[in-house]
């Protein structure tokens, strides 16, 4: 069905973009590295391809004059989402132009802003293309290069967004959205998994609880020690 | 310098050096060998490098800087303001404290750099942005929005560390006041004194300014977070959807990383925080745009064709255009161009006298004409009109010094009900210069000045154009002929012996010339 595909492309495109955002966060910080602007443009390009899928597949649905209005309710829901994302992504390919510019990987004069971020986001990328794990083969000057390929795109994505907006007329206004506010709140999985590392995300922010980490050690060694002691104590008696 | 914070909302900030120059101090701190000691945070049980303590911050800044104390801190502020710097313990408080507080550096993009469209068009998505960053913050923090530090958080526009710890002390004063204001907003029949016990459940005075919400309630990320549901409804769907994409891909990552990652995003949100934009704000834009509506424009069609017109007409009297007679000056070194075109001259040369044609201004501005027309206007006997004028033109351009002398001169002689000269002014701007007279300054004669010039440029003007005196003067206008040329122009043998260094040394008549004419020549032969 048209729309389950539709569907599907967009989640992927979802994640591209989520991931390509987490990406360009740490241009020009102390993790920005030759193996950063590889994933940068893996990911980048994965997410333009899925793009120009998708377009094409809800181009023609919404241009047919004879759909339902529950049906076409429906794809403009998901025009409205594709379009958002495709303009999410084009801001952050400006700004992973602009600090590319800037924080020019070769260059010894600028040295790339201590930001205490380490580690590759090999991660990242790998979820958005949806690998298991990425090859990193660039050359010496593969940022320099990449930054012309990364304004070109740029300018193409441009150019698909105009170009959507001219052929397919949805005002955005019109469309309700399924999600209330809110609603980010109730998706059961990943809201318990985060949960655990929300808590621990808060707890680093508190003024440093050292005397009360130690504490609770403390305490939780001396209450093993009594259950131990209980046992020993029932096993002896 | 902005003394400020980076101000709220999307309007790009006017003064780019100053960003460029903090930028240039952080680089500079930045530097491994010269910069700032970089010193590890250690948490439970990640550690994350690249921390930098207040101290040595403004330790660094005084030693490279030469400063004093005190502008150290306020500097180490202003980038902690900008968002250059961060704070680790207390994220929302954005200044620098000389002591252990650990701060961080962050990449922060001057929007600056980008041209100013640009912003304007990035604007909807910097919404979906910040709409997107509190639907993560929702997830994480399990949907309590409010921060829950024992510290208040304050207004964007940070209190000034003497403030801050004025509030502290004396939360009775500071809690009640803006809360009992803006109790007083919302519910018109809310007592006053009832604040503490308000539907919101404001915490006992004891506790500080803990759980405020009455206070900021503008700028609350829960309200910020309703307005934004309420604005960009129907993007609803990407916004639940990229934030938790997003929370997923930061899980790919390690939990240091992901603190890093995390705090900066509060801290740039903190720091570029879209404004609330509120019911003034809209009514402003249109009176904005009424006013650019009703501004007078002229259509290029129009404008061109007087422009084409203005082209005509001055081009026979443009000397570059047109060649200047007798000659010029700066190539045959013959002045008498500039002799015939003297301001004050006895026979005015044809063309000038066809230019006080062109319009009123022109007649005025040449002293020649100006002579001629104030002959015309004796003959119809409105002479005054002009010497008022003059007398005006005086005022304006004259010393100060004289303003209130030759205000009542003027009035004596031109405006005075039993005046000699008196001139014709209509009542109305009679009434306003006699009312400005009282407290004469150098433009109190304007109005009356420009009723005048006005008259006479409508009435006497054309009728000088049709007069007998400007055709005889056409007819004797004088009419310079052109020198004779000669053939090989570097060959000239100059009228007048002049040290011009124009004479070429490789002519061979010249040179004799040039040897003679030349001031070390002019000595030798002395």
């Amino acid at each position: 069905m048209a729309k389950e595909e539709c569907k599907a492309l967009l989640d992927a495109l979802n994640k591209a973009t989520a991931c390509y955002h987490h990406l360009v966060l740490t241009i020009g910080g102390s993790a920005d590295s030759q193996n950063l602007r590889e994933e940068l443009q893996k990911t980048r390009q994965k997410a333009q391809e899925l793009a120009v899928a998708i377009r094409a597949r809800l181009t023609p649905p919404l241009r047919d004059r004879g759909l339902g209005a529950e049906e076409r309710a429906e794809f403009e829901r998901l025009w409205v989402a594709f379009s958002g994302c495709l303009e999410l992504l084009e801001a952050d390919m400006r700004r992973a132009l602009a600090l590319g510019t800037e924080f020019p990987l070769h260059a010894p004069r600028r040295p790339l802003v201590r930001t205490g971020v380490e580690g590759g986001a090999s991660g990242v990328a790998a979820r958005a293309l949806s690998a298991r794990s990425l090859r990193h083969e660039g050359e010496r000057d593969f940022d320099v290069e990449d930054l012309h390929q990364l304004e070109r795109e740029i300018l193409k994505v441009g150019e698909m967004i105009q170009d959507m907006e001219m052929k397919v007329n949805v005002p955005r206004w019109t469309v309700q959205a399924r999600q209330t506010a809110g609603a980010e709140l109730l998706s059961s999985a990943s809201a318990g998994v985060s949960s655990v590392g929300g808590v621990s995300v808060q707890q680093r922010m508190g003024p440093c609880d050292l005397s009360k980490a130690l504490a609770a050690t403390i305490f939780s060694a001396v209450l093993l020690a009594a259950v131990a002691l209980a046992v020993c104590v029932a096993k002896l008696s | 310098m902005a003394a400020g914070p980076a101000p709220l909302g999307g309007h790009p900030r006017a003064q780019k050096p100053h960003l460029s120059k903090m930028e240039r101090v952080v680089v500079s701190m930045q530097d491994p060998d010269q910069g700032v000691k970089m010193q590890s945070q250690r948490l439970l049980i990640t550690v994350i490098p690249h921390a930098v303590t207040g101290n040595d911050v403004v330790e660094w800044l005084i030693q490279k800087y030469c400063i004093a104390e005190d502008e150290a801190l306020h500097l180490g502020t202003l980038l902690v303001q900008h968002g250059y710097l961060y704070p680790l313990r207390d994220p929302r408080r954005l200044l620098l404290r000389p002591d252990e507080t650990p701060y961080r550096f962050q990449v922060r993009l001057n929007w600056e750099q980008t041209p100013y469209f640009w912003m304007s068009t990035l604007w909807p998505a910097a919404e979906l942005d910040y709409a997107i960053y509190l639907a993560k913050k929702n997830i994480r923090k399990q949907g309590a929005l409010v921060d829950h530090e024992k510290v208040g958080y304050h207004h964007p526009s940070p209190a000034t560390p003497a403030e801050s710890s004025q509030r502290n002390p004396s939360p009775t004063s500071g809690a009640h006041s803006p809360g009992s204001k803006l109790i007083q907003m919302h519910k018109h029949t809310h007592p006053i004194e009832g604040v503490s016990e308000g539907r919101w459940g404001v915490h006992p005075p004891e506790l500080g300014v803990g759980k405020s919400f009455p206070l900021e309630t503008f700028n609350h990320p829960q309200a910020h977070y309703d307005q934004l549901h309420r604005k960009i409804n129907h993007t609803w769907d990407l916004v639940v959807m990229q934030a938790r994409e997003q929370l997923r891909a930061a899980k790919q990552r390690r939990k240091g990383d992901r603190l890093v990652i995390a705090c900066q995003e509060q801290t740039y949100w903190l720091v570029n925080r879209p404004p609330t934009k509120t019911v003034d704000f809209y009514k402003r834009r249109i009176e904005c745009c009424r006013k650019a509506l009703g501004r007078t424009r002229v259509k290029s069609s129009v404008c061109l064709e007087a422009y084409l017109k203005f082209s005509s007409q001055r081009g026979p009297h443009d000397p570059l255009l047109s060649g200047c007679l007798p000659s010029n000056p700066w190539v045959t070194d013959d002045d008498t161009y500039w002799a015939m075109n003297a301001p004050s001259v006895a026979v005015p040369t044809k063309l000038r006298v066809e230019q006080w044609a062109f319009s009123f201004r022109e007649l005025l501005e040449d002293p020649v004409g100006r002579a001629h027309f104030m002959d015309f206007l004796q003959t119809e006997f409105s002479a005054e009109n002009l010497s008022f004028w003059e007398a005006c033109e005086e005022l304006r351009h004259g010393g100060q010094a004289q303003v209130p002398a030759l205000v009542d001169a003027v009035y004596q002689q031109f405006l005075a009900p039993g005046a000699a000269r008196w001139v014709n002014i209509d009542s109305r701007t009679m009434e306003r210069t006699l009312e400005g007279l009282g407290r004469p300054h150098r433009h109190v004669l304007d109005d009356a000045q420009l009723h005048i010039y006005m008259l006479m440029k409508k009435d006497s003007y054309p009728r000088f154009l049709k007069s007998d005196l400007y055709k005889d003067l056409l007819a004797e206008a004088v009419v310079p002929l052109e020198t004779k040329r000669r053939v090989f122009p570097f060959m000239w043998k100059p009228r007048h012996s002049s040290p011009s260094l124009a004479l070429l040394p490789t002519s061979t008549s010249g040179e004799p010339e040039a040897a003679a004419g030349s001031p070390g020549g002019g000595d030798g032969e002395t």
